[in-house]
């Protein structure tokens, strides 16, 4: 995992506030389920597979939604390397 | 008791920092009296007593060395002065000019050393960078409207025009290039920065340099919201190693003495040097707030005492300045225009 996520705030109302450079952003439900797998070390085949047993989802919806969700991490810089 | 007087007490809409000192030396585990000194009769820090015991009003320092040491001492003399903490640029160089024979008096300073004071002339950015290896904005500098249009050529817009010590605006064509080149010499003279415009995000550390390589801590913090003259509203402080590090490197390079603020806009690994300052930010009340007391800390060293060294503040702080006003009676101004003090 990007060393990067391990050390960015995150609380259970889906804020989230970056350390290094002072930015908050917020998530919805789904985004913080996700981050918090993330941050977990969960691989992409893991996190599909909770997505789709939490929500109403089938496999390639969450897969896209996901693979959408991990490009956003990436251009704000929440995500470094390539985890998944 | 100490007995202290900062200046810079001018809390208006472009602050100076003098009032953020002040608080912070009235959170010391010293016992400190603080006296204001002031330019003009309006600053509204005069009339803050529960925070400056006493309040001089100043010669200029373009008036000379003579008057204004007179002061102090007048100062000295009749209420008792140990230290002065100097927070404006146009003062500086008469204090550091004057330190010894201040010291002589047994009034004590803590400020860089002539040749560090001139490192905050923006045309001294890129030797810095290049010295604590963080990069700087390409640069030119300009003296002319031909000068101007070949910097702007070769830089491509969109282009910040700065003047060397104040103002910065950005540009996006040559008309407005010109127009902020005219206002800037118009105001501040010659030369003129035209710098590439380097994205990130804007981040500024404040500290104080023991004048040996080392410090009494570093406090990092990103601007959230600023007002239109660009000052401080709100703020978060941050832990960018790189910028730390970067700053610390800045204090050991060059044995920085005394307080400053090291302003750089960060993206990813790139740390982007854009100003220093010899001297403490008008937010500097934030590093006290989150544990680190620099005003105390730099008084300490000036009083000859061993400041705290330790700064581990936590990212996440936030600073939020606000507006207030009180009442007073009229005695109080009337006072300070007739006999210069309250």
């Amino acid at each position: 995992m990007g060393n990067k996520l391990s050390r960015i705030a995150l609380n259970d109302e889906g804020f989230i506030f970056d350390p290094e450079t002072g930015n908050s952003y917020t998530v919805n439900r789904t985004g913080l389920f996700i981050l918090r797998l993330l941050k977990e070390g969960k691989s992409e085949k893991e996190i599909v597979k909770s997505l789709t047993e939490t929500f109403n989802v089938d496999e390639r919806e969450a897969e896209r939604d996901l693979i959408d969700f991990v490009e956003q991490l990436r251009l704000y810089g929440l995500l470094e390397g390539k985890n998944v | 008791m100490y007995k202290v007087a900062v200046s810079g007490i001018n809390a208006v809409d472009n602050p100076g920092p003098g009032v953020g000192i002040a608080k912070g030396l009235k959170e010391s585990s010293l016992n400190v009296s603080v006296y204001g000194l002031a330019y003009d009769a309006m600053e509204p820090g005069i009339y803050m007593k529960w925070l400056f015991e006493k309040s001089f009003v100043m010669p200029y320092p373009s008036a000379g060395e003579e008057p204004f040491i007179d002061r102090l001492l007048y100062i000295k003399s009749n209420y008792g002065l140990d230290a002065v903490i100097p927070a404006l640029d146009a003062e500086l160089p008469l204090f550091i000019k004057s330190s010894s024979l201040l010291e002589s008096y047994g009034v004590k300073t803590f400020l860089p050393t002539e040749e560090q004071f001139k490192l905050r002339g923006k045309d001294h950015l890129p030797e810095i960078a290049e010295r604590i290896e963080v990069k700087v904005p390409e640069t030119r500098i300009v003296t002319s409207y031909e000068e101007l249009s070949k910097a702007v050529e070769e830089l491509g817009f969109p282009v910040m025009i700065k003047g060397i010590f104040y103002k910065a605006y950005k540009a996006f064509n040559i008309s407005q290039a010109t127009s902020y080149f005219n206002s800037i010499v118009a105001e501040w003279g010659y030369p003129v920065i035209v710098q590439q415009v380097v994205t990130g995000e804007e981040m500024n550390v404040v500290g104080v340099g023991d004048g040996e390589g080392g410090h009494f801590g570093l406090v990092g913090i990103k601007k959230l919201w600023i007002t239109s003259l660009g000052k401080i509203w709100t703020g978060v402080t941050v832990r960018n190693e790189e910028l730390l590090s970067a700053t610390e490197r800045f204090v050991s390079e060059f044995k920085w003495r005394g307080a400053f603020e090291f302003e750089c806009i960060v993206n990813n690994k790139d740390i982007y040097l854009i100003e220093v300052n010899p001297r403490f930010p008008a937010w500097v009340y934030f590093a006290t707030g989150v544990g680190v007391n620099l005003p105390d800390r730099l008084l300490k060293a000036a009083l000859g005492l061993e400041p705290e060294r330790d700064w581990d503040y936590p990212a996440g702080r936030l600073y939020v300045r606000f507006t207030d006003d009180f009442v007073t009676d009229m005695s109080e101004f009337q006072r300070v225009v007739t006999r210069g003090e309250n």
